[in-house]
């Protein structure tokens, strides 16, 4: 079993306690009003799909709750590193 | 009204007893949701310090998430309001029931179904986690006494795959 870091319970613990909630650092429109239709998409269903190094969300869902982000190999499944939400983009 | 009333528990009353390990439901107890940004706040309302560590228990409160506490308490104990701080109190007395798991088998049956490595998780310690796919609280108060709070509804089926891993 993968264990993942939890930066709030600041251990490793096993992965099913977890929680994948995709892809991390996608900002919410800032004045949703001014959005064209093309933006609305890119915003709702673009995302990035690489082979390799992906920036995404997890949630300690049966442990302390939060959400948190990760940075991922997509080819490995290795955990590079977890980091609280918040914080910049690793 | 409430002498009408009788109290039906979903696990059996008699303790499970096998080779190193005992089963049984402990008494029913109060429970509270405790939730805070500033841990603070809360000491202002009970009167005493609260674990800051997620995962640490101190005199029946636990930590279980960065502003989520669980304060478990014998019933009659008297809580207060926290009327004008900014906390939030939950009553969930009624929404779980805890198991006493004792032996020196217990870690080795409740790791038939939770993935915790109990090696590390030490006297003392208290987190949410999983058995199987059912969501528990798991507090360890000594080194061979679990106490499992688990969901009414899924007592039942927790009950079962605990002593079912005992009897193997
Ligand atoms: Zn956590």
């Amino acid at each position: 079993m993968i264990l993942i870091h939890c930066p709030y319970c600041d251990e490793k613990r096993p992965e099913i306690e977890f929680a994948y909630a995709g892809q991390a650092h996608i900002a919410r429109p800032v004045d949703p009003d001014s959005y064209s239709d093309e933006e609305w998409e890119r915003f709702l269903f673009i995302r990035a799909n690489p082979r390799g190094r992906h920036h995404e969300r997890w949630r300690h869902s049966h442990g302390c709750g939060r959400f948190f982000n990760a940075v991922r190999d997509t080819v490995t499944d290795k955990f590079e590193t977890t980091y609280k939400a918040g914080e910049p983009r690793k | 009204m409430s002498d009408a009333l009788t109290r039906a528990e979903p696990v059996p009353s008699a303790p499970f007893v096998g080779d190193g390990i005992s089963i049984s439901l402990a008494a029913p107890m109060m429970r509270y949701s405790l939730r805070a940004r500033q841990p603070q706040a809360l000491e202002t309302l009970l009167g005493v310090k609260v674990p800051k560590k997620i995962g640490a228990m101190e005199e029946g409160i636990a930590c279980l998430g960065p502003d989520e506490w669980l304060l478990r308490a014998p019933i009659g104990s008297k809580i207060v309001g926290g009327a004008g701080l900014p906390v939030s109190l939950v009553d969930i007395s009624e929404r779980a029931i805890c198991l006493v798991v004792e032996g020196p088998r217990s870690a080795e049956i409740l790791n038939a179904g939770c993935p915790l490595d109990l090696d590390r998780f030490a006297v003392g310690r208290a987190t949410r986690t999983i058995f199987e796919t059912v969501e528990i609280v798991l507090l360890r108060l000594a080194e061979d006494r679990f106490h499992v709070e688990v969901w009414r509804s899924f007592a039942p089926w927790m009950w079962t795959a605990l002593t079912t891993a005992a009897h193997h």
